[in-house]
């Protein structure tokens, strides 16, 4: 009971230091640029409807002072 | 034929050296991506353009007949002193990482990539970076990942953002990994306002927190990678963009050393300085050297005053950093073919890595024809306490001929060493400095060069 007790204490408290783990090494860093191109690309999308947001405004206000 | 033992990784080829000549063979394993660079053009634009060390294919038979496996062979120019980047200032590792992700933009837009990130790929002609494992160039393949990241960062990044935010230079603790610094160690000591930085909450913070959940749970994060999607082209490219950017931002940590100020705060006169610089020409002039070290070079003055009287190319040495990075600046500005280097010669770099034998030490990449150690005899023989007859030794192994400077134990500078420490330095002579000197060279000239007795011994190793 000590002992698992004592492994959970390490395991929430101690910094994982680079083990030879059976995996590619390079995994935490493929993730991650998969997660940065994610990132983009939601950027990009919200960029591109913000940009037609704005084009709809502009063009909303226009017509209105061509009206007035 | 002399294998390089550095060169062992790569299953694709390896590195040999014969008269004088470095050479590199492909096997049937790298035969594919060394046919697509050169059937694309990449292997010669990559030269002409300036980011790949020359390289030609030959043909040998003989050499050929020698190795099993033994699809092409290639020679490359010879560089003169190989360096380390555990031995570089910052600008210099800067330089190197941005010309590292340059050569991989380039290289993207000719659909092939680097398929490492190792700075020990990189090396310095004068103060040019240049690419030097041809076998490092892969073809891109839709959907890849630069998986030479993790490397990258280890190697390039993280140095330079631990001596960009923190008072801590990197190449101590460089040279202790071999791989550069790991990106969970560099994570523990940048604090919380550091993280706010979104490049090193991305690079440093979440890397590591990825990092460390595939070492918690290996099953789940292959099963993860397995799922990914292809990585676009453009988000590659992008990555590769983003990270220049950030490099090209880095500075170096603000603080003052020792040395910084030595060439122009120091204790002799202006016309003894006039008057070591001429003992330095004249020196160069009658040898006609290619190579010279200038051990304890500082900001660079004598390897300048060396490079003007007709020596081709000069590596200088220095504890200080901070003047190294400023004599690499200067240097490059200049365009002058000086690459100063970071050595501490009371620790030279020494043989480490695979089998003790991956990177080498000081001494086993010596390649100097002449030798100036200009006021770094005393820090060795008083400062460091070692025996004098040994810093001669060690000096003089560096080049066959070369001008040595005496301080004596009247000079001012001498005298502030020794008072905490008091005088325990009796063998600590020019008699004795003379005997030493001439128990392994020939004493040419000597030349007086300061008031206080300070003189400059040209030797030439019999």
């Amino acid at each position: 009971m000590m002992r698992v007790f004592y492994l959970t204490f390490c395991l929430l408290f101690f910094n994982i230091h680079n083990a030879h783990a059976y995996l590619d090494p390079g995994t935490g860093s493929i993730i991650l640029q998969a997660l940065i191109g994610f990132i983009a690309a939601i950027g990009a999308t919200v960029g591109l409807y913000w940009q037609k947001f704005k084009f709809l405004i502009k063009k909303i206000f226009t017509k209105n002072k061509k009206q007035n | 034929m002399n294998f390089e033992l550095g060169s062992f990784r790569d299953p694709a080829g390896k590195v040999f050296y014969e008269e004088k000549k470095v050479f590199r063979y492909v096997t049937t394993q790298g035969q594919k991506k060394y046919e697509y660079i050169k059937s694309n053009g990449i292997l010669n634009d990559s030269i002409k353009d300036g980011y790949l060390i020359e390289t030609r294919e030959i043909k040998d038979e003989k050499i050929k007949s020698q190795i099993s496996n033994c699809k092409y062979i290639l020679q490359h120019q010879l560089i003169d002193f190989i360096s380390y980047p555990y031995e570089w200032s910052f600008n210099q590792l800067k330089d190197a990482a941005l010309h590292h992700l340059n050569y991989q933009i380039y290289l993207l837009e000719k659909n092939a990539i680097l398929i490492d990130g190792s700075a020990y790929n990189i090396q310095f002609i004068g103060t040019k970076p240049i690419f030097i494992d041809v076998l490092s160039i892969g073809e891109y393949r839709d959907g890849m990942y630069w998986y030479g990241h993790k490397q990258f960062c280890e190697n390039f990044l993280n140095p330079l953002l631990l001596s960009s935010k923190k008072e801590i230079y990197f190449n101590n603790w460089f040279k202790g990994n071999l791989e550069g610094i790991f990106t969970s160690d560099l994570n523990s000591i940048l604090n919380f306002i550091d993280k706010l930085s979104p490049t090193i909450f991305l690079q440093v913070f979440m890397l590591n927190k990825l990092e460390n959940k595939t070492i918690l749970d290996p099953n789940k994060s292959s099963k993860k990678l397995k799922k990914l999607r292809n990585f676009s082209k453009k988000s590659y490219m992008s990555l590769l963009y983003q990270m220049k950017k950030t490099i090209k931002k880095l500075e170096p940590y603000k603080r003052k050393s020792v040395w910084e100020n030595y060439s122009k705060q120091n204790t002799y006169t202006k016309e003894e300085e006039i008057l070591k610089i001429k003992t330095v020409k004249d020196f160069v002039l009658k040898n006609n050297f290619n190579l010279i070290a200038d051990v304890g070079c500082n900001d660079g003055l004598y390897s300048f005053a060396s490079l003007e009287s007709g020596c081709k190319k000069v590596v200088g040495f220095d504890f200080d950093l901070n003047v190294v990075d400023r004599a690499y600046l200067e240097a490059k500005n200049k365009n002058h073919s000086f690459l100063p280097l970071y050595l501490d010669a009371s620790n030279p770099s020494s043989n480490i890595g695979w089998n003790e034998t991956e990177r080498k030490g000081l001494k086993q990449r010596f390649n100097f024809d002449g030798l100036i150690a200009l006021a770094i005899e005393h820090h060795l023989a008083i400062s460091k306490n070692i025996p004098l007859d040994q810093t001669i030794d060690w000096l003089t192994s560096f080049a066959p001929k070369g001008l040595i400077e005496f301080v004596p134990k009247e000079d001012e500078t001498v005298q502030s060493m020794i008072i905490l420490k008091g005088d325990i330095f009796p063998n600590y002579t020019e008699e004795n400095f003379i005997k030493f000197l001439g128990n392994k060279t020939k004493i040419i000239s000597s030349t007086k060069v300061s008031s206080s007795g300070r003189k400059l011994f040209e030797y030439a190793r019999i």
